[in-house]
């Protein structure tokens, strides 16, 4: 047996692992004790979520579509028929009619490459990928106010924390690496306060839950921190030296009473009181939040508020403390940072800026578009307006992730032409014209950079199945028959190239990545890396406190529609179920959608436990057997959204974030009947 | 009892390669994983245990049973792995734990998969000089010396290992290595003392008499689910266990072929059982509470007393809600 040390394809906490191989076939897992994350530990995704490696539903060759369905193509006769596409395409209706998704799932060199491709070979900025649907606010808020829109700690720092305040994070079925950081540190003693409006395995542990309402974070944090202002528990030294804007913090937190915050969250006064106490008096407070906080219409003003909070009491910027934003996927910190975006560069270098695009249209000899370009919601909705013409989607799948899956359908049909790579024929590659297969982590090198900001190597492990190809490859294979060269040897070759335009990697080099891998900011090959962030001082210099006010959800229960519906993960799948629901044990240990309903609502809606309900909301309506707890919020319903045959994205609302145009996953109005 | 000098351990193990897979702990990176023996990754000096014992090799994570193909005259092709192995470093822990699976799998039904390997797999285990953290062996009598259970059994005396013979098979790899010298008085000594001092080096203590004695009378104590609220449900303490022996079945398509597989399986999901209908034991506290009765009650009854646990601890290490088991038993004691 062949063992080969790679990193998990799964969530952001980075784990590594070996992988067993016997004749070109993953047959056991490994933890790696030494890894300073996993430590010799994994989550079940990480012990048993690989079997769809070698599934038989595979894809492994090309397909072109034809009036009865698809058939089998070459390689070659697929490139033809997509750059004639893409050349027709162009040359009728220009640059901009295309747009590209990028992947989360895939490995940074591929992230660069693809960004590359849209920018320097198609000649536009429509690029975007999932991030844009799980912390696009991060991104915005973070940079706003810290100055860099990503994770401040440590994975490892959380254990030494002296509290904890987890709002809008199942960290247990999420992050399991990150939340066994924090069940040490509540055996260590440390004090943890969960917000949540399902009552979460963490939050059973804590010391306080404060079970609020979906889509009242903003008036919750401006709750807690009048009552820092007015107990005078801020960090007045803090403030002065290190930030700017309190006054206008102050002002606009004064405007916010108590029992206002009270009554918008559904928390009760002493308990926003005591939480602010418990939080503010802690000299080690970190923060951990994810999508509870960012999926909202006003995800970057719920973003804000967290780092007004971390600032307002000098938890940030000094080891175990910190705003700590838990990235879904393996790699979609680094699909941001390799700039997968449809304003930035690699590096978070400003497609607008002059300067910055001088540089890379000199790396990659062409003229680069100075817009920005569509965000993932937005290239759909502009199918629909005739502005964009063909797509091309690698690894992501956009008819079960994303919102008010009707429209998106309708969209993606209405396309002149569909290029999807995938691993699987999913849901979205069903609707394409031409199907191009990638391959698993487990085939192919590269990189992913998890959310603690660290790059790590993934490691070839197996031959591509079949016919299939690196996505790397293929992405190179098809800039070349488009006119525009790209010649790689390898992904390190690629790395190289990154390294050399983005500050923050300069460092790196797959030498410097054996072992435990390295932790941007890098900027030169012998910095070591960079557990936290903002030390001495933050990104942008001073930290900015970014007054906002509680704006309600875009969409509210009302008579007929009187449940609000939230959206999110479990701990045996991941994201549309591609890969996980092809594995025997996840599947085995949740194989198909449920509603989870408070026991209260169940027994007044009149369906029991186990018992099929229809959710309906204005945009359209899914069958599926209701569960009927006593740890949800009365009021509220959540639906996992892995679940393609019951898809909670058929119900959710594309209404966006004006900024960050992230789409609020985690607020809808419903109705339940029986199904 | 012999002596072998520690320099000429690789070289025993190499002589051993015409005739066996030799299987042996080896430093990966910065891990320690047993594996197919590389003499300059050999790890001899090792403390403590790998993460996964080498139970894989009587029992794999991933085991083709037999292939079938559908559609034609079905014909099938069962796989038996009879490769002649030797397994070097095996700590006393996990030689216990391959005393359970023995039992379990040579019992009222005969494992032909699982007797294949272990009828041609010889074990040469390795003494523990000092404990981890988590292991609590020297409470349960299964370490952190070895008694039984092995061909040969290693104890490292310094520069040279002592080793004891535990069977005529184990006996032939001696003479026929002619490296190995006879041991002096002095040298069983030092083993002795080594022994005493390694029983001093476990933290982790636990009165199992009194744990056995309080089981049956525990059943439905509060102590059960706030463990349980603490499980993340992945399986691991099953996965790492030297003892647990459960598997599932799944078919597994491979294009035309359908290839019938085995896997570990875990007590701990819901999901566990569900071959047989359902699994009977619905919440996670019933489950966690399962695991612990099952190596400390059930298997000591159906199998001459012997503890379905070995005290290696593993399970501790792998937890990510940070369950104790050993906490769990200090805990079950003092009711």
């Amino acid at each position: 047996m062949k063992r080969i040390l790679t990193t998990c394809e799964f969530c952001g906490c980075g784990c590594n692992f070996y992988l067993g191989v016997e004749d070109n076939r993953v047959v056991a897992i490994y933890p790696s004790v030494s890894h300073p994350v996993s430590q010799g530990r994994l989550c079940i995704k990480g012990w048993q979520g690989h079997e769809y490696i070698h599934s038989s539903e595979r894809l492994t060759t090309p397909l072109i579509k034809e009036k009865d369905g698809f058939r089998e193509a070459s390689w070659d006769e697929t490139y033809r028929v997509i750059a004639d596409k893409f050349n027709q395409i162009r040359s009728q209706y220009g640059n901009d009619s295309i747009a590209v998704l990028s992947s989360a799932k895939c490995t940074n060199e591929e992230n660069y490459l693809m960004q590359k491709f849209a920018r320097a070979c198609l000649g536009t900025n429509n690029v975007d990928h999932c991030a844009r649907l799980c912390h696009a606010s991060t991104v915005v808020g973070l940079a706003a106010t810290l100055g860099s829109g990503a994770m401040t700690n440590s994975i490892n720092e959380i254990e030494g924390a002296d509290v904890i305040f987890i709002i809008g994070s199942n960290t247990t079925e999420q992050h399991p690496l990150i939340a066994n950081r924090i069940i040490r540190a509540i055996e260590r003693g440390a004090e943890v306060i969960v917000a949540d409006p399902r009552k979460t395995q963490l939050a059973k542990l804590c010391s306080l839950h404060l079970m609020h309402k979906p889509g009242s974070d903003v008036a919750l944090l401006n709750g807690m921190m009048s009552v820092i202002i007015s107990e005078g528990l801020e960090d007045k030294e803090f403030i002065a030296e290190r930030t700017e804007g309190f006054e206008g913090l102050k002002k606009a937190v004064a405007d916010c009473t108590l029992e206002r915050s009270s009554e918008i969250a559904g928390v009760p006064v002493e308990s926003i009181i005591e939480a602010a106490r418990i939080y503010a008096e802690s000299k080690k407070s970190i923060i951990v939040y994810s999508m509870g906080i960012t999926q909202h219409s006003t995800g970057v003003d719920n973003v804000m508020s967290c780092a007004n909070l971390a600032m307002l009491t000098g938890n940030v910027g000094k080891e175990f403390t910190g705003v700590d934003p838990l990235r879904g996927q393996n790699n979609v910190q680094g699909a941001c940072d390799m700039g997968a975006l449809p304003n930035v560069f690699p590096g978070y270098q400003s497609v607008t800026d002059e300067k910055l695009r001088a540089k890379f249209e000199k790396a990659w000899g062409v003229n680069l578009p100075s817009q920005s370009g569509l965000t993932v919601v937005e290239m759909l909705s502009s199918v629909l307006e005739g502005k964009i013409k063909t797509m091309y989607i690698m690894g992501e799948n956009p008819m079960v992730s994303d919102p008010d899956l009707n429209h998106v359908e309708e969209c993606l049909k209405a396309l002149d032409f569909l290029t999807v790579q995938d691993i699987f024929l999913t849901e979205t590659a069903s609707l394409a014209d031409v199907v191009l297969p990638g391959v698993s982590f487990a085939e192919k090198d590269g990189t992913f950079t998890s959310t603690e900001r660290r790059i790590q190597r993934v490691r070839k492990a197996i031959e591509p199945l079949g016919n299939s190809k690196p996505d790397w490859k293929i992405i190179t294979d098809l800039s070349s028959r488009l006119g525009y060269t790209m010649e790689y040897d390898s992904p390190a070759e690629i790395m190289t190239e990154v390294v050399e335009l983005t500050p923050i990697y300069g460092g790196i080099s797959y030498e410097r990545l054996e072992g435990e891998g390295l932790q941007w900011p890098c900027p030169t090959p012998d910095h070591p890396g960079t557990p936290y962030l903002h030390k001495g001082s933050f990104s942008r210099g001073l930290g900015k406190f970014s007054p906002v006010s509680y704006k309600p959800p875009m969409e509210l229960p009302d008579v007929d529609y009187p449940f609000i519906l939230t959206t999110g993960r479990i701990s045996f799948h991941f994201h549309t179920g591609t890969m996980t629901r092809k594995d025997w044990a996840l599947d085995r240990e949740c194989p198909k959608g449920y509603v989870e309903v408070n026991s209260e609502d169940a027994k007044e809606l009149g369906i029991r436990d186990g018992q099929m309900a229809k959710v309906i909301s204005q945009r359209g309506e899914i069958n599926l057997p209701l569960r009927s707890v006593d740890t949800i919020r009365r009021g509220v319903v959540f639906i996992p959204f892995h679940f393609a045959e019951a898809a909670a994205n058929r119900l959710t609302a594309a209404n966006l974030d004006p900024v960050a145009k992230i789409p609020e996953y985690k607020v809808c109005a419903c109705r339940l009947e029986r199904g | 009892m012999k002596i072998l000098d520690k320099a000429k351990l690789s070289q025993f193990l190499e002589g051993l390669k015409p005739k066996y897979e030799v299987i042996a702990p080896l430093h990966e990176g910065k891990d320690i994983l047993f594996g197919r023996l590389d003499s300059t990754k050999l790890a001899i000096d090792f403390v403590g245990k790998t993460r996964l014992s080498p139970k894989e090799y009587l029992f794999p994570q991933r085991e083709v049973l037999f292939t079938f193909e559908e559609n034609k005259k079905v014909e099938i092709k069962a796989y038996l792995d009879e490769t002649k192995r030797v397994i070097w470093g095996i700590r006393p822990c996990d030689l216990h734990g391959i005393k359970i699976l023995n039992m379990v799998y040579f019992s009222d039904y005969i494992d032909p998969y699982y007797q294949a390997r272990s009828t041609n797999t010889l074990l040469l285990g390795l003494n523990c000089n000092e404990a981890e953290a988590s292991c609590f062996c020297s409470s349960l009598g299964t370490g952190p010396f070895a008694r039984e259970g092995f061909d040969l059994l290693f104890t490292d005396l310094g520069d040279t290992f002592l080793v004891e013979i535990g069977s005529k098979a184990g006996e032939m790899l001696i003479e026929e290595a002619n490296l190995f010298i006879e041991a002096a008085e002095k040298d069983k000594e030092k083993a002795k003392m080594l022994e005493s001092k390694s029983k001093q080096s476990f933290a982790n203590q636990i009165d199992i008499k009194k744990v056995e004695g309080k089981l049956p009378d525990v059943l439905d104590n509060p102590l059960w689910a706030e463990e349980a609220d603490k499980c993340f449900l992945c399986g691991a303490c099953n996965f790492v266990c030297p003892a647990c022996h459960c598997f599932n079945i799944e078919d597994i398509k491979v294009g035309q072929r359908t290839e019938r597989v085995r896997y570990w399986d875990s007590c701990q999901l819901g999901g566990f059982t569900q071959m047989a209908a359902y699994n009977s034991r619905t919440a996670q506290v019933e489950r966690l509470r399962q695991r612990i009765y099952h190596k400390f009650s059930y298997i000591p009854d159906r199998y001459n007393g012997q503890l379905g646990c070995t005290g290696c601890g593993r399970c501790i290490d792998v937890c990510l809600g940070e369950i104790d088991i050993a906490q769990i038993l200090r805990k079950v004691a003092n009711e």
